[in-house]
């Protein structure tokens, strides 16, 4: 009798866990039951996601606002947003993302309701190096009338990356709690850096140069500059009809390079009316055509030339090459 | 003594420069370059549009510079028999053979104009190459001499029907070509077309004092001026380089434009063709007063006496006039003196 009644026991206390195993069962079911979904002409959706997609580690908070606007008279249910809280999940499986703070605003319009929901989740994952993950879909419930329709405001997908680069840090080695953060060192770029200047700035001089036919500033080493030096050089010979004829010569090859083409006392005109910067020393230059006319063309026994003409010929060189820099030229003595 | 002739016959020469440019206005430059040639004593060939002035340029010259004076106008039909004698039939019914006109003033003769030049056949072009390059004439079992001729001649490249082309060797008798063109002054032109005094033209030829110049002592002075005006060796350089340049312009450095310049010249300037380059800028000297030739002299001579020698490839003789001035201009720009 005794065992018959602890086997009735055993029973009814079987029956009761069964029981209690199906009214939880029934209740999970019912929690399940996918509402439909809302129409989506009734509902215009934007979202303003966070402004990078990648780079996020452990601590870190995104938020991304909806804009819902829902047609009238179908309302959003305040119930059916998202919980503070609660931990994400993907397959079942906790995929560390936390909704961290949420607000909601309403705005009414004539014919509709817009709803601002800004959502902010924080970042409790992480890894050693870059992995996908996602800011996970939410499910709200809109009414209208006596009926409810779920509506889904979809996933954003961005990237979790590692607080250091991958095998660069040990934290094994340095486990000090008083240092701060492990940075990168740069300094191997920024010599590459300074050496890299150093080639750009010697190349673009040596451009300047090249640009500026070969002068350092802007109409220096023009040809009545290089005419003067060498007729400086000149003067240092005595002086003879020979040396005279090699400076006029020079001077000749400096008016033609000037120029671009040959200069004679009769396209004078034509050298002034191209080079006006040389306009105040034309009488110079007509004395210097008349000197050179005299020295290769209508020599003469009674002419002598000496001292006198080759300082003056040096001179008028200078002058000429303080024209050409746009220089006042010295008065002539 | 030679001073003195040369300072005088300066102020003969730009007197009759004077008396030209009184007549046909607006052509200082051709007049300078007709009145070097005289004194050069060299022939020149006028080209230019019809009627610009070429013939009473040429009648007014041969009116200031005296001397026998005969005129033959070029005819497709025109043979050289005709420039030496022509027939007739005389008052007594017999056949008379008469001078023609190269022969008709003797050795007077002074100018000798041919006008229309390119409407003769080759045959005359040939017999006037002896008489311009020689100055005589072998006719009637008998040689002629013309010691003062010069030869005028004229030409108008426009019209192409029933013309020949002068031969090069023809061309380079001459020592100069001149073209004549419409003077630009608007002034002048506007005396042109309103003056009546322009429109008679034996009259307006009249006017020009005759025989400024005495035609039988020309070669003379002519002979004393090559002789006194001086060039010097850089002079000479730089001449010797204007020649180059007119065989291989590339070796200065000229371009023309849209031509290959290995391909462009056959043949330059001639030695007859320098020497009177050289001839005509003495002279250009001399009436400027110098005593030695200067660059500016040969500039002053260069186009007119060097362009037509010049012989160019055939696919270039189209552009032959556009082609020549930029080619020497080119020339002049890129070799320098010294």
């Amino acid at each position: 009798m005794k065992t018959a009644l602890a086997y009735m026991q055993k029973i009814l206390l079987q029956c009761v866990a069964l029981c209690l195993l199906l009214s939880a069962s029934t209740a999970l079911m019912a929690d399940e039951i996918r509402l439909p979904a809302l129409d989506p002409k009734l509902a215009k959706i934007s979202i303003v996601e966070p402004e990078r997609d990648s780079g996020y580690t452990v601590g870190d908070l995104l938020t991304r606002v909806v804009t819902l606007e829902i047609k009238k008279p179908y309302k959003l249910l305040d119930t059916s947003l998202p919980i503070v809280g609660y931990e994400k999940r993907y397959q079942g499986q906790i995929i560390g993302i936390e909704l961290r703070d949420i607000s909601k605003e309403e705005r009414e319009k004539a014919d509709s309701t817009v709803y601002t929901i800004a959502l902010t989740y924080q970042v409790f994952t992480r890894n050693v190096v870059a992995k996908p993950a996602a800011l996970p879909p939410e499910f709200v419930k809109v009414q209208g009338g006596k009926d409810i329709y779920e509506y889904r405001i979809p996933s954003w997908n961005f990237r979790i990356s590692p607080i250091a680069v991958f095998g660069e840090v040990k934290l094994e080695t340095d486990l000090s709690p008083f240092r701060g953060p492990v940075q990168k060192t740069d300094k191997q770029e920024r010599i590459i850096l300074n050496a890299a200047l150093v080639v750009l700035a010697l190349a673009a001089l040596g451009l300047v140069y090249i640009l500026g036919v070969h002068a350092w500033l802007p109409r220096m080493g023009g040809p009545f500059a290089r005419a003067y030096r060498e007729l400086r050089k000149l003067g240092k010979l005595p002086a003879s009809d020979e040396t005279l004829k090699l400076g006029l010569g020079r001077v000749h090859q400096a008016f033609n390079a000037s120029l671009g083409s040959s200069v004679f006392s009769g396209n004078l005109e034509q050298f002034l009316q191209q080079k006006p910067v040389f306009a105040a020393i034309r009488h110079d230059i007509e004395q210097f055509f008349d000197l050179s006319r005299r020295v290769f063309f209508e020599q003469s026994d009674a002419q002598q030339f000496g001292a006198e003409q080759h300082e003056w010929l040096r001179r008028f060189t200078r002058r000429c090459r303080d024209c050409e820099r746009g220089l006042k030229p010295e008065k002539q003595v | 003594m030679s001073d003195r002739q040369l300072a005088d016959w300066r102020e003969h020469a730009l007197k009759l420069e004077s008396e030209i440019n009184k007549v046909v206005v607006g052509q200082e430059s051709p007049i300078r370059l007709i009145t070097t040639a005289i004194f050069a004593r060299g022939h020149v060939l006028l080209e230019g549009d019809v009627g610009v002035g070429k013939t009473t340029l040429l009648r007014a010259f041969t009116r200031g510079i005296g001397g026998g004076y005969q005129r033959i106008e070029g005819t497709i039909d025109l043979m050289p028999n005709d420039l030496v004698y022509h027939t007739y039939l005389g008052e007594d019914g017999k056949p008379h053979v008469s001078p023609g006109p190269l022969l008709m003033s003797g050795e007077d003769l002074s100018i000798f104009f041919f006008n229309e030049i390119n409407r003769a056949r080759p045959q005359v072009h040939s017999l006037l190459l002896r008489v311009m390059a020689e100055r005589t004439l072998t006719a009637f079992n008998k040689e002629h001499h013309f010691p003062h001729m010069l030869v005028f001649a004229d030409r108008n490249q426009v019209e192409k029907e029933e013309t020949f082309d002068i031969p090069s060797a023809a061309r380079d008798r001459f020592m100069m070509e001149i073209p004549i063109v419409v003077p630009g002054d608007p002034a002048i032109r506007e005396e042109l077309m309103f003056n009546p005094k322009f429109h008679d033209v034996d009259a307006l030829v009249g006017t020009v004092e005759p025989e400024v110049l005495e035609f039988d002592k020309v070669n003379g002075i002519a002979r004393i001026i090559q002789n006194s005006i001086d060039a010097s060796q850089t002079l000479r350089r730089y001449a010797l380089d204007l020649w180059t340049a007119t065989k291989s312009p590339e070796l200065f450095g000229v371009q023309v434009s849209g031509v290959e310049m290995s391909r462009l010249i056959i043949s330059g300037a001639s030695p007859r063709g320098v020497g009177m380059l050289l001839s005509a800028a003495r002279v250009n000297a001399w009436l400027n007063n110098r005593t030695a030739v200067v660059p500016e002299d040969i500039h002053a001579v260069f186009h007119e006496t060097i362009a037509h020698r010049l012989v160019f490839s055939p696919v270039y003789e189209m552009r032959r006039t556009e082609i020549a001035r930029e080619l020497l201009s080119g020339i002049i720009n890129g070799v320098s003196a010294p």
